[in-house]
């Protein structure tokens, strides 16, 4: 009886969350739970045995992760606060424009993002060509540098894919601050300027704390996803030139559908997720102390 | 203006020229400051745009063009042949155009129907364990994709045994958390009154559900639409590890296996690149302001 | 027959943040078929709460309620045959006034040829005849309360509900509205249950009023019942307006003893009221019982009290005389023709058979036949 009556008065409450619960069941709970008994085992696509922490030992000794660790550290230290920064400074910039130029420059700069992952890739192997005649060694061969091979050398090759970040897809970010800007009341910055504050302060004591949760948003999805970065490396350098673009996504990948050791690979995602949530609960804990969310 | 014993009196013959009153004069340092912001911007934006910019101009050249290029700025010649080249290396392009198509629109229909059906659950129903199982389902956005790749892909391909199929590359789509979350933020702003009282007009739950929240929420299901379509045309990884025949790729799986079947031919590959974005970014054009407004949905408080 | 009736009803929320909250506290009513009954109280008392129960949108943690002659805990609010007025009207903004109106029969699955009628009819009463095409966005305040009046005369429900329908608009509508209000029900004849944070709309819409404080029925009873013979300090405080000045004191040797000074106890209402030496009582005497001397008329029982007046107001009708004494802030009404400065220490008229008394610690008053 009171199961009936709680049917009839929550029944159908459930049945508009069935989708995505089940989808979260069989998609994310399920090969979550597989994934990690999976790090435990040798696993290739036939046959699995079991082999206790030593994938966990390989990764913690193997070189190479090594070099992916530190490749994905330079390359999230050098994209994710640059690009921050870069989409503030703009955002700032546009926001002291007139509305018809700020939706002119919201959209010039989104539109980079609207191309798919794979064609910027292409354009952008094209542009690094390493011939004299190549775009962008035309471009620096203005200032006196000659033949740079941007992807083939090796101490140069993960700078060019740091570099094709800066030039793009920092529409979001944009319009993210610029809608956070706008939410600053204006009576705020005027009470300031009776107060004589200047616009360096204004900057720091107002809308730099202002707009702490934003940037903090920011911060948190920028690393998720500079830590997850595969295309451009698959189509550009392959991981190399000597595993120097090859990042701990990367190399994820290889170990699971190159040399099909799932087992390895399943820990190695761990290991990654261990890492990126270390970052953020540091994050929140460093900037989010006073954000409300 | 004379001050006549104690009350003040206007003189109303002198004639204030309006314009010159009202009229607000701005130092110069103002118009310099503007100037030099407009400038900053467009290098940069001249900047962003010119990959974009350079795929374009390229793929009208010759199909045979060297590998490196001569840098013009305005095109010298305009040609086909590269598009010609693009659609001849591969029969199946026409049809990689289609199964984005086709794989873009079933994912987005399915997300807009049950996220907002799910968000619409956790917004406005009370039942038990709805919290709990809000945040639950939350977590899951915060888990790198990479820990429930390779699971999934066993599960797919092994398990389910749907290795290049269609739904293979849907079904893990059909809805994300991610959707869920901007539908229930956006929902929120409905208000409950609009319910209660469709509830005493003897509307069901779900006609509730049909009649007066999705009319009402079609600008959040356009964005949320939108963005569901051009992630799904735009995605690379997974459709790129279930599918193995030639005919079942998507765009741009089909566009990156030409990049490494010939990575000399600049033109064609160009061309392919024009062909897998150019629907997006005539959507984006046409529907400007959803794609605009649409981030901060999700993000910002409220 | 349509009246409501509620048994032993209460409302407890669980909310993560507050705990356990008793909106409604064990309250029990009776309201007759055909009654206009507003429900009055400050916000949080439950008095939006119990009207969302007797429709159904709440459903209460123990107790009975009746519609009619019907049980009608377990059912929907579309089967209770109720209709309701919400304060921010709550019109579908997507479809036309009609469309509104029709909505309720249409999911009824009523003919197409009725809801016509029937939406003809309601729009008439109302007057809003000419907008039917139009979509809520379009009209004024007035006009979408008009619509959403229209669309629960529409159900012919047994019972009417109003959520605080008046709040959203201007004072002037407010008043003509009220007016309107009043005239609807003669016309119509049902049962109208009325919720509202405003004294003076209570007092001038109810045939009866159900005051609320925390959860719980302070009072029910006439305006001129509430006004004359409040049951407790918080109604005496809660209605009139300005509302009722309060002096703290204590009985000592069959008078009141306040501050120095002493009040004779009036006599008038104390039956079986047992006051014992000591008791802490509290005085009430309404700004209207205070009057200039010169200006009273006769009162066979008063008392002058010197009083420093601090403010004066002009309301142009009658003035209002702000002054502290015995440690409280005091108002008085007095005629619009006194000639009472402030700065002025006066002496004022208490009317003392208007007195009344009230036990300080329960607040249950003592002034009234028969204890309660």
């Amino acid at each position: 009886m009171k199961v009936r009556q709680f049917l009839r008065d929550f029944g159908w409450c459930y049945v508009f969350i069935a989708a995505p619960v089940l989808v979260f069941l069989a998609f994310t709970l399920y090969p979550i739970c597989s994934a990690f008994i999976m790090s435990f085992q040798k696993y290739n696509v036939l046959q699995s045995e079991w082999i206790g922490f030593d994938n966990y030992k390989h990764i913690f000794t193997d070189p190479l992760f090594g070099k992916a660790f530190i490749n994905t550290t330079i390359f999230t230290v050098a994209t994710v606060p640059v690009n921050v920064l870069i989409s503030l400074g703009l955002a700032l910039l546009i926001f002291k424009l007139g509305k018809k130029a700020q939706t002119f420059f919201k959209a010039s700069f989104y539109l980079p993002a609207v191309a798919s992952g794979v064609t910027i890739s292409l354009v952008w192997f094209w542009i690094f060509d390493p011939m004299p005649e190549g775009i962008l060694n035309q471009v620096v061969h203005l200032f006196g540098i000659n033949n740079v091979n941007w992807l083939g050398k090796k101490d140069i090759a993960l700078f060019s894919i740091i570099l094709m970040t800066y030039l793009g897809g920092h529409g979001a970010g944009i319009i993210l601050y610029l809608a956070s800007l706008g939410g600053i009341p204006k009576t705020i910055y005027e009470a300031a300027s009776i107060d004589a504050a200047s616009a360096w302060s204004k900057f720091r004591n107002i809308t730099w704390p202002l707009l702490k949760p934003t940037t903090l948003y920011m911060f948190v999805t920028g690393i998720i996803g500079s830590f997850q970065v595969f295309i451009s490396i698959y189509l550009m350098t392959g991981g190399g030139p000597d595993h120097a673009t090859t990042t701990i996504a990367y190399l994820i990948y290889q170990h699971a559908f190159e040399y099909f050791d799932f087992g390895l690979a399943a820990a190695e995602s761990f290991v990654l997720a261990f890492i990126i949530v270390i970052v953020s609960v540091l994050q929140f804990k460093y900037m989010g102390s006073d954000v409300e969310y | 203006m004379r001050k006549v014993s104690g009350k003040l009196e206007i003189n109303s013959n002198v004639h204030v020229d309006p314009q010159l009153v009202f009229k607000e004069r701005k130092k110069p340092s103002f118009y310099i400051g503007r100037t030099l912001i407009y400038i900053i911007l467009i290098i940069w934006a001249l900047f962003t745009f010119f990959p974009l910019y350079w795929m374009f101009i390229s793929s009208f050249k010759d199909a045979n063009a060297s590998a490196s290029l001569q840098f013009d700025i305005i095109p010298r010649e305009f040609t086909l042949d590269s598009y010609t080249y693009f659609f001849q290396f591969n029969e199946e392009v026409w049809r990689w155009l289609f199964n984005s198509l086709f794989i873009s629109s079933v994912i987005t229909l399915s997300n807009v129907l049950f996220a907002a059906m799910a968000g619409y659950a956790f917004a406005k129903l009370r039942f038990p364990g709805r919290n709990t199982i809000f945040w639950v389902l939350m977590c899951a956005i915060m888990i790198p994709g990479q820990v429930t790749l390779i699971p999934l892909y066993v599960l797919i391909i092994n398990v389910f045994n749907m290795s290049d199929t269609y739904a293979a590359i849907i079904l893990p789509s059909i809805v994300t958390v991610f959707n869920v979350f901007l539908m229930k933020q956006y929902l929120t702003t409905i208000p409950s009154t609009l319910i209660d009282a469709a509830r005493i007009d003897a509307c069901s739950e779900f006609g509730i559900f049909r009649k007066i929240i999705l009319p009402l929420a079609k600008p959040g299901l356009a964005v949320m639409a939108i963005f569901t379509f051009v992630g799904q045309w735009n995605d690379f990884f997974w459709p790129f590890l279930v599918t193995q025949s030639n005919e079942m790729r998507t765009i741009q799986v089909g566009l990156a296996s030409f990049k490494f079947a010939d990575s000399t031919q600049f033109g064609p590959m160009m061309a392919g690149s024009i062909i897998a974005s150019i629907p997006m970014i005539v959507l984006f054009f046409s529907l400007q302001k959803y794609f605009l407004q649409g981030i901060t949905i999700g993000a910002l408080k409220g | 027959m349509a009246r409501v009736v509620f048994e032993h009803v209460s409302k407890t929320f669980t909310d993560d943040k507050r705990g356990v909250f008793n909106a409604v506290s064990d309250i029990s009513f009776e309201i007759k078929d055909k009654e206009f009954v507003v429900f009055v109280g400050p916000s949080g008392c439950g008095k939006t709460t119990s009207l969302r129960m007797i429709s159904g949108l709440e459903k209460q943690t123990s107790g009975n309620i009746y519609i009619g002659d019907r049980l009608v805990n377990h059912l929907q609010p579309k089967e209770r045959n109720i209709a309701m007025v919400f304060q921010d009207y709550a019109l579908y903004p997507h479809m036309t006034v009609y469309e509104n109106l029709a909505f309720g029969l249409k999911n009824l699955k009523t003919k197409k040829e009725i809801i016509e009628q029937k939406v003809k009819e309601a729009s008439k009463i109302l007057g809003i005849e000419g907008l039917l095409d139009r979509k809520p966005r379009e009209l004024s305040g007035g006009q979408r309360q008009r619509v959403a009046i229209g669309r629960a005369i529409v159900r012919n429900p047994e019972v009417f509900l109003f959520d605080e329908p008046l709040s959203n608009l201007d004072a002037k509508l407010r008043v003509q509205m009220r007016v309107e209000l009043a005239e609807l029900h003669k016309k119509l004849g049902t049962t109208i249950v009325y919720v509202t944070h405003d004294q003076v709309e209570a007092m001038t819409l109810g045939e009866r009023i159900v005051v609320m404080n925390e959860g719980k029925v302070q009072q029910i009873a006439t305006p001129t019942e509430l006004y004359n013979n409040p049951a407790n300090l918080f109604v005496a405080s809660f209605i009139g307006a300005p509302s009722m000045n309060f002096i703290e004191g204590h009985i000592d040797n069959g008078k009141i003893a306040v501050n120095g000074d002493t009040f004779p106890i009036p006599n008038k209402f104390f039956h079986g009221n047992a006051l014992y030496n000591g008791q802490k009582v509290t005085i009430g005497i309404r700004p209207e019982d205070i009057s200039d001397p010169h200006f009273s008329r006769q009162i066979t029982n008063s008392s002058e009290l010197q009083a420093n007046i601090r403010v004066v107001e002009h309301l142009g009708n009658e003035k209002l005389l702000y002054f502290d004494k015995y440690g409280t802030n005091f108002t008085a009404r007095v005629d619009a023709e006194s000639e009472i400065r402030s700065g002025d220490s006066v002496k004022l008229n208490f009317n003392l058979d208007k007195m009344y008394l009230f036990d300080s610690e329960s607040g249950v008053s003592l002034s009234r036949e028969g204890g309660h």
